[in-house]
């Protein structure tokens, strides 16, 4: 009896962390975002710093990102890294993003994330 | 049952080791930055896949669609084309601390200022008029 209530905890313990780890494995790779609603929300909050003239390929300075076309998931990762701070192992410190990022929901970075990702720009994977 | 329950969450585990190892494996070449390559005897970096200081990126950020595992799957970002001081600033703050990541922070800190610099230099150059 015992066993059998063991092993069923066992195989639930199991199958969640195969749902989890499957979960992520799409989640990462997915635009879930809307470009529309992200380019009012990334012209409101990103583009001074981040958009000379609406150019999303020329920051304000030579020390900030170009954000024209680059990977959605990144997009979406640093995003929350900045959100996190450097509580999170994978988190970034950083005076300027930390409030940025703070200010959105997750939502919204799904939502700047899918806008941005979809701008043609300089970026290229190139060796 | 003990057993079983390890078995299990190996098993659970295990699909997600590909995704790991496609992680740790082009760290490989890591290595051969902090040993003396042709980078250090002056060899122009970027030039050579395996001596230069560039080796230690290629393995992520050349590879078109190369996403990495950890903290979860999502594709490493285009760095090719990108603002040089931005580079520069973005791998002295893996150097830091400031940002952290195991695999950014360990490369990173294999890097000297001038690695820095040169490595920035090259690739904000990559992307430019192609």
């Amino acid at each position: 009896m015992m066993q059998s209530f063991k092993f069923e905890r066992a195989s639930r313990l199991a199958a969640a962390l195969v749902s989890l780890v499957s979960l992520l494995a799409v989640s990462g790779a997915h635009a879930a975002g809307n470009a529309e609603r992200g380019q009012a929300k990334a012209t409101a909050v990103c583009a001074s710093c981040h958009a000379v003239g609406g150019d999303w390929s020329k920051p304000l300075q030579p020390e900030y990102p170009k954000l024209a076309g680059q990977h959605y998931d990144y997009l979406v990762t640093t995003l929350n890294a900045y959100k996190q701070g450097e509580k999170s192992v994978v988190g970034r410190k950083n005076a300027v993003m930390a409030p940025m990022a703070k200010s959105l929901s997750k939502q919204d970075i799904e939502d700047v994330a899918a806008y941005l990702s979809k701008l043609p720009g300089d970026l290229k994977v190139r060796h | 049952m003990k057993n079983l329950l390890s078995l299990l969450s190996l098993a659970a585990l295990g699909l997600a080791a590909p995704a790991a190892l496609a992680q740790s494996a082009p760290a490989a070449p890591t290595a051969s930055v902090a040993s003396p390559g042709p980078a250090a005897s002056g060899a122009p970096i970027g030039t050579t896949h395996t001596g230069g200081k560039a080796a230690a990126c290629i393995g992520c950020h050349g590879i078109p669609g190369y996403r990495v595992a950890f903290p979860h799957v999502y594709h490493v970002p285009m760095i090719a084309g990108q603002n040089a001081k931005y580079l520069e600033s973005a791998l002295n703050a893996y150097k830091s601390g400031e940002r952290k990541h195991p695999t950014m922070a360990a490369i990173a800190s294999s890097l000297s200022d001038k690695d820095i610099s040169e490595l920035a230099a090259y690739y904000s150059k990559g992307g430019s008029g192609k």
